[in-house]
């Protein structure tokens, strides 16, 4: 890119206009030079950044349609086994739901896009992670997370395992570590530590306590006969 | 993350009569929030089809398989016929992102998702994918970008399962308010020479309901591998979907297709070429993975691409043809 | 941090004093276990306090200290009812967002805030007029009068507090900023030139935190270089003349972020009498100290409590820029504030490991006794200092002469902070892939050399039990031997940290009528497991398990706790926690004497039980006796004294073996297995110190081969401030690791514990690597991290199957 200018004079024109509100690193020419070209409908929103909303633009006639805010609606979830109806706006997300309306503080936001699997629950037996989900996407099945996997007040056998082989030390990533192992012993209750290494593929630890994890999945393996 | 409407729909036709006015399909919602919590996407109405039932599902038919769009990479990676016929497709959804991930992402949601590049995806950075002017790789870092057609936009194709279906000559199906159509993979994406804040040729007012592969002829062994930086959670820096047609040990027809190559999936005809009427060895495996590297354009930082493909390329040939096993320092 | 040495001299006559015959007043002369058990284990006197506790025997022969109870707070963290900061939710309170710098480099011409406060649900709206962080302006003349320079992206300029979390982030984007931009620098090289963008008007140095970092004051600064700062001790230049073997190589090392799974933040409640801030920070006192010095408030009506804490690594001392913006939005408002840092705030404005770019010379004699060793080394900590990393260079071995020069250079990029070790891993990256090549030179063997240049007894002890173990005896002495694609490599490395104590570090101890006893300190448990060991403490004193303890820490109402950085927690609070237990159990037993008919003196607690000396009456249990208290509770209150051989030098340290499969078609280097033997005196719980050298290896791997802070250089915005591009080793990048503990009695105290966090592999792990990569490919990788461009790159310059240095 021969016309570039330096970085200098670039920063001096975007800082110069504080109506730039965004203060990005822009090219020179506000309009695109593909102008009318056809765009995706995922691509829409990414290049016109609509940000007022339109009324006529959002009417619903439909019958298999139903329209949910932009302002907060009540919503009822089903989590650990007990229903929770709050007020939520469709932007929530399943871990702010969690989090800051039920106060089940236990499912961690750790990188907020789904690469470090701190705010991982199971919907219905499958892990998700919660910072990607919309609560309003949860409707309808069963959320289980870290408060709700041990049973009669006990803890699940997972959670003894990471106990006894101390599979934690700050203790942020532990458990989201926690439902991704129980999840893979609920499809796979005898995996290898290859199989270990796969399911907790996504979740990050900083500690760096991965091998105690791996050995108290693998012990859990041994004794977990029941279903969570 | 802005404020939205989320259209909750029921039916297909419920969906598609949502689609206008800037409104926007969510499926599984990974990429789109990604996109929206970084300020990128600022949709104020989603259109939620997540919970069309008619749009989730693997079925066998006469001439191959039709996966529903909303079938989530898991679901097609565990499918015991994805798994018998379509080893490809079983790698490539098995091996995306993270295992959270392929449990929320749908294969719709995968083909369409925005490609990868730092600049775009940073809202530090307004670049031609934004409708701007500037593409910030060229001068800047560019490690992870595209070694062909980089001349516009050098990010590269984001989705491994549309390596995999192009390697499978499969189809997605197209569906608006008028009627149905297919199109190829292969004519799905919108070069960036062409447009680069377009991705497809999705029309603004079509959902893509299904991905439609036809059965491979008998002798086909495939095989997808991608290389990263680490082994675990990882973007290709390179990856090979290799699909053989074998009679006996001769390789009648093959495809070669590389993923993190280019802004938009790419087979590579110059190596099918070198497997065409041979036999599968090392050698043709390793002649096929630098006749891939033909005509390929490094940018200043990603040379060490022009490298890797070509192993990613011959192992995953030798992987599809049985002679080795899965590469343990590949992205798992 | 401590880089002198004592000399021969010195020690004897240290050892001198400590072997005195009369004892001064106060004192007694007392025998300790020294040494290592089943090597060097002897007995050596001690004066110490008559105040202090009796001598504890070796771990061996202790209940509860030295074994691996479950760990305190291991139910709360599984089980997800651990309360972080992040998790404090109190009623009616405030989200704050930072809205941070657009531009790497500029003054800023105004701020207007008019936008945000209208907007439906802010409450408040705070610009920071005293940033926090960063080297400082020695002349004040020269600093910014209004607002403070932007020097880097993503520099907290004021912030928002709102009633929920998405009406703060969007108010932050309605903070409209003008900039008058200034020319920027973001590359080390470009920096150093004479005509490059300057980051500072005049010279400027960082102070360090509890947790070290920090660079020197007052060295001579020439546009961004800061430095140098010389030491030198001998005559280098005659040292090199009198080498027979010289070897000189370049190294360099990238910026690493701490990347805490918690990010840095606070909840502030500021009343008119009392300022209660919950923060994710390793020190408690510093945090209090800080704010109270920020406000002008007596440290008394400031409060700072940490119950959980999710990850430091040296990055969170003092309240910083988040503790006093949130604490300033709490005094606005009138309402408790919230203020957690995002990922990418996280990535770009509250420390990281400084970068390296180091020449290292090193001459030696045949027998490999070392002439010289010569270091010099540029480094950017960003906007601050703290780039040097001679520690290992000055530290680890024996030399005849030493010069060191350390330059900080200065770029348009978040100031750096103390990281696990710092400088360490830069330094021994260099440093112990430099004596390897010198033992080629040699020819002699890897650990032949380092026994010859190593005083350590601790370390020669670690190498002689590597040198045993089979992965080392598995090592190929000739590089570069597989055929093939795939070529393993085996290769080792070693640490070195200090032995440092804070004062600052004390608790109480009570006992109760019901037989509970519980310990409270303002210490803050970062992951390592103090709260654990201090419950290990009263429970070898009491007889009670330690799950049976209360232990209360992480809140400034207790006694003082230490600052958790440069290792020195265990050894600082456990010794003030076994006075205090000491002193309780004998304000116990005097409570207990009269209900049981005998004097105090008569009474000895011991195994959970009170024995009565004369057999006035049979054992009876802890529990029994302390419903004989006279009164509902004692207690009893220590700080720490002095170690007991307070001028001896000690370290600790470890050697790593690493084995290492590298893929020359790819540039992929898989980490297959790793024999780490570490020392850190008495282990108080081996098994969390075990997991801390896990996770140092973990961190040292993940430096080694995957992360990377990468700055834009046309524009200077990171364009990885994720954990995704920003690359931490997961599940499958972890090898096999195995660690063997050897324990190290030094005779310092009254637990005789140390501390294992900066010793704990992180600075070594790179370095084995390196030298396995040597051992497996004949070519030596200079260069971290070590992605596949690089050891492609490296590969490609090797000659073929030939090379052996």
């Amino acid at each position: 890119m021969s016309d570039r200018k330096s970085p200098s004079e670039d920063a001096a024109e975007q800082s110069s206009s504080p109506q730039n509100s965004n203060n990005v690193a822009t090219g020179i020419s506000r309009r695109g030079f593909l102008k009318g070209a056809g765009i995706t409908a995922a691509g829409t929103a990414l290049l016109e950044g609509v940000q007022v909303f339109s009324r006529e633009a959002v009417a619903a006639t439909h019958s298999d349609v139903k329209e949910l805010g932009p302002g907060a609606v009540p919503v009822t979830l089903l989590v650990n086994g007990k229903e929770h109806t709050i007020q939520i706006e469709p932007r929530t997300t399943l871990a702010d739901a969690l989090r800051v309306h039920m106060g089940l503080i236990g499912t961690k936001v750790i990188c907020d896009r789904g690469s470090c699997s701190g705010c991982t629950v199971l919907l219905d037996k499958t892990p998700v992670n919660s910072c990607m989900t919309l609560a309003m996407d949860a409707r309808g099945h069963h959320v289980t997370t870290i408060e709700g996997l041990p049973q009669n007040g006990e803890l699940h056998p997972l959670q003894t395992a990471f106990v006894k082989h101390d599979a934690m030390q700050c203790g942020f990533c532990t458990p989201g570590m926690v439902m991704s192992c129980a999840a893979l012993l609920e499809k796979n209750p005898k995996p290898t530590e290859d199989d270990v290494r796969h399911a907790t593929a996504g979740n990050l630890c900083r500690c760096g306590t991965y091998p105690r994890i791996f050995a108290a999945t693998l012990e859990a393996a041994g004794t977990s006969t029941r279903n969570a | 993350m802005n404020q939205f409407i989320l259209a909750d729909c029921t039916t297909e036709s419920g969906a598609l009569s949502q689609l206008h006015d800037g409104a926007v399909v969510k499926a599984g919602g990974v990429d789109l929030l990604d996109l929206m919590k970084s300020g990128i996407a600022t949709p104020t109405k989603l259109v939620n089809i997540r919970n069309i039932s008619g749009m989730r599902g693997i079925h066998e038919t006469a001439q191959g398989l039709n996966i529903g769009a909303l079938t989530t990479l898991a679901e097609i990676e565990e499918d015991p016929a994805v798994k018998a016929h379509y080893a490809i497709l079983s790698d490539a959804c098995g091996h995306a992102a993270t295992p959270q991930i392929r449990n929320m992402a749908t294969v719709g949601g995968n083909l369409l998702q925005q490609n990868r590049c730092w600049y775009f995806r940073s809202d530090d950075f307004a670049c031609l994918k934004k409708g701007k002017d500037m593409c910030f790789a060229f001068d800047g870092l560019n490690q992870y970008h595209a070694i062909f057609d980089n001349t516009t936009c050098p990010s590269v194709a984001p989705s491994s399962a549309a390596v995999a279906l192009l390697g499978l000559n499969a189809s997605v199906e197209l569906t608006s308010a008028k009627g149905k159509r297919t199109v190829a993979i292969k004519d799905f994406y919108v070069h960036p020479d062409v447009n680069p804040m377009t991705r497809t040729v999705i029309a603004p007012d079509e959902l893509l309901t299904a991905v439609v592969i036809p059965k491979p002829a008998s002798g086909t062994r495939s095989a997808y591998q991608k290389y990263g930086e680490k082994r675990s959670y990882d973007w290709a820096t390179a990856d090979a979907g290799v699909v053989l047609e074998m009679d006996g040990n001769i390789c009648r027809k093959a495809a070669i297709v590389m993923g993190a190559a280019s802004p938009v999936v790419m087979r590579s005809p110059k190596a099918e070429a070198m497997l065409a009427g041979k036999p599968i060895t090392e050698e043709t495996a390793r002649a096929a993975g630098k006749a891939a590297m033909e005509g390929a354009q490094p940018l200043s930082m990603n040379g060490y691409k022009v490298q890797l493909f070509p192993v990613a390329i011959y192992r995953t040939i030798l992987l599809a043809a049985g002679q080795m096993g899965r590469d343990p320092s590949a992205v798992g | 941090m401590a880089t002198t040495k004592i000399t021969p001299a010195e020690e004897a006559l240290l050892g001198a004093v400590a072997d005195a015959a009369t004892p001064p007043p106060g004192t007694e002369t007392v025998m300790m276990p020294v040494g290592i058990p089943g090597y060097t284990l002897h007995q050596e006197a001690r004066q110490i306090p008559t105040t202090q506790p009796p001598v504890l025997p070796i771990n061996k022969d202790l209940q509860y200290i030295g074994k691996s109870p479950k760990r305190w707070d291991a139910h709360a963290k599984v089980s997800g009812s651990a309360r972080y900061t992040y998790d404090i939710q109190l009623p009616g309170m405030l989200y704050a967002k930072f809205v941070n710098a657009a531009v790497p480099h500029a003054h800023i011409v105004s701020i207007d805030t008019s936008a945000a406060e209208k907007l439906p649900g802010v409450k408040g709206v705070y610009v920071i007029q005293h940033l926090l962080g960063g080297a400082v302006l020695r002349d004040a003349a020269l600093k910014s009068k209004t607002y403070p320079t932007v020097r880097y992206a993503g520099q907290p300029i004021a912030a928002v507090a709102a009633t929920q979390p998405h009406i703060a982030e969007e108010a932050a984007k309605l903070v409209k900023v003008q900039y008058d931009a200034k020319p920027f620098v973001v590359d080390l090289e470009k920096a150093r030139q004479p005509n490059a963008p300057q980051v500072f008007p005049g010279p400027a140095d960082q102070a360090g935190t509890a947790g070290g970092g920090g660079g020197p004051h007052g060295v001579t600064q020439t546009g961004n270089v800061h430095g140098p700062a010389i030491h030198k001790v001998g005559d280098a230049e005659q040292g090199f003349k009198d080498a027979d073997v010289v070897v000189e190589s370049k190294y360099s090392t990238q910026v690493q972020t701490h990347s805490a799974l918690e990010t840095h933040g606070v909840v502030a409640d500021w009343k008119p009498d009392l300022l209660t801030v919950w923060a994710s920070t390793q020190g408690t006192a510093s945090v209090r100290e800080e704010l109270a010095a920020f406000f002008h408030l007596p440290k008394s009506q400031v409060r700072v409590i940490t119950e959980f804490m999710g990850g430091g690594f040296g990055a969170k001392f003092g309240a910083g820029n988040p503790g006093v913006v949130a604490a300033q939005l709490s005094r606005q408002t009138g309402t408790p504030v919230w203020l957690m840092l995002d990922r990418k705030q996280e990535h770009l404005s509250v420390g990281n490991r400084p970068s390296s770019d180091q020449t290292l010379k090193i001459g030696a004699k045949k027998d490999g006794t070392l002439t010289a060793v010569q270091l010099v080394s540029f480094g950017s900590a960003g906007c601050g200092t703290g780039a040097g990393c001679a520690g290992p260079a000055t530290n680890l071995y024996k030399w005849a002469a030493l010069h060191t020069e350390e330059n900080d250079v200065f770029i348009n990029a978040g100031p750096a902070s103390a990281m696990r070790a710092p400088g360490h891993p830069q330094g021994a990256f260099a440093l112990e892939q430099t004596i390897d090549e010198l033992a080629t030179k040699l020819n002699m063997d890897p650990i032949d050399l380092r026994d010859k240049i190593d005083e350590n007894p601790v370390r020669r002890v670690e190498r002689q039990i590597i040198r045993e173990s089979a992965l080392w005896k598995s090592r190929n002495p000739k590089p570069n031997a597989d055929q093939g694609h795939i070529k393993r490599g085996v290769g080792l490395s070693q640490s070195v940290w200090y032995r440092h104590i804070n004062m600052n570090s004390a608790a109480e101890v009570r006992v109760h009528r019901d037989g509970s006893v519980e310990v409270l300190s303002a210490v803050q448990d970062i992951g390592t497991g103090i709260k654990t060991v201090l419950a290990q403490v009263l429970a070898e004193q009491f007889g009670v398990p330690p799950e049976k303890v209360s232990v209360k820490i992480g809140d400034t109402n207790y006694p003082i706790g230490p600052n958790s950085g440069g290792s020195v927690t265990t050894a600082s609070l456990t010794p003030a926690v076994r006075d205090a237990a000491w002193q309780a159990s004998q304000k116990f037993l005097a409570s207990v004497a009269p209900a049981l008919g005998t004097a105090p003196d008569d009474l000895v607690l011991t195994g959970g039980e009170v024995h009565s000396k004369s057999n006035k009456f049979q054992p009876i249990t802890f529990r029994r006796a302390a419903a004989k208290m006279d009164t509902d509770e004692v207690s009893a209150q220590s700080k720490r004294i002095p170690d007991y051989n307070k001028g001896h030098y000690d370290t600790y340290g470890g050697v790593d073996v690493a084995e290492v499969e590298v893929d020359t078609e790819t540039g992929l280097i898989h980490v297959k297995r790793i024999f780490a033997v570490h020392d850190c005196g008495r282990p108080m719980n081996p098994s969390q110190v075990i997991n801390q050298i896990n996770g140092g290896l973990i961190q040292g791997i993940s430096y080694a081969l995957y992360e990377n802070r990468l700055l834009d250089p046309n524009f200077g915005y990171m364009v990885n401030p994720n954990l995704e591009q920003y690359k931490i080793a997961g599940s499958r990048d972890i090898p096999e690791l195995h660690v063997q503990l050897v324990e190290s009695y030094i005779g310092q105290s009254s637990t005789d514990a140390s501390g294992i966090g900066e010793a704990a592999g992180v600075m070594s792990a790179a370095a084995a690597i390196g030298n396995a990569f040597h051992n497996a490919t004949g070519v030596r990788i200079r260069t971290t991290p070590m992605t596949p461009p690089v050891v492609l790159k490296a590969l490609s310059k090797a000659p073929q199957r030939s090379e052996t240095a």
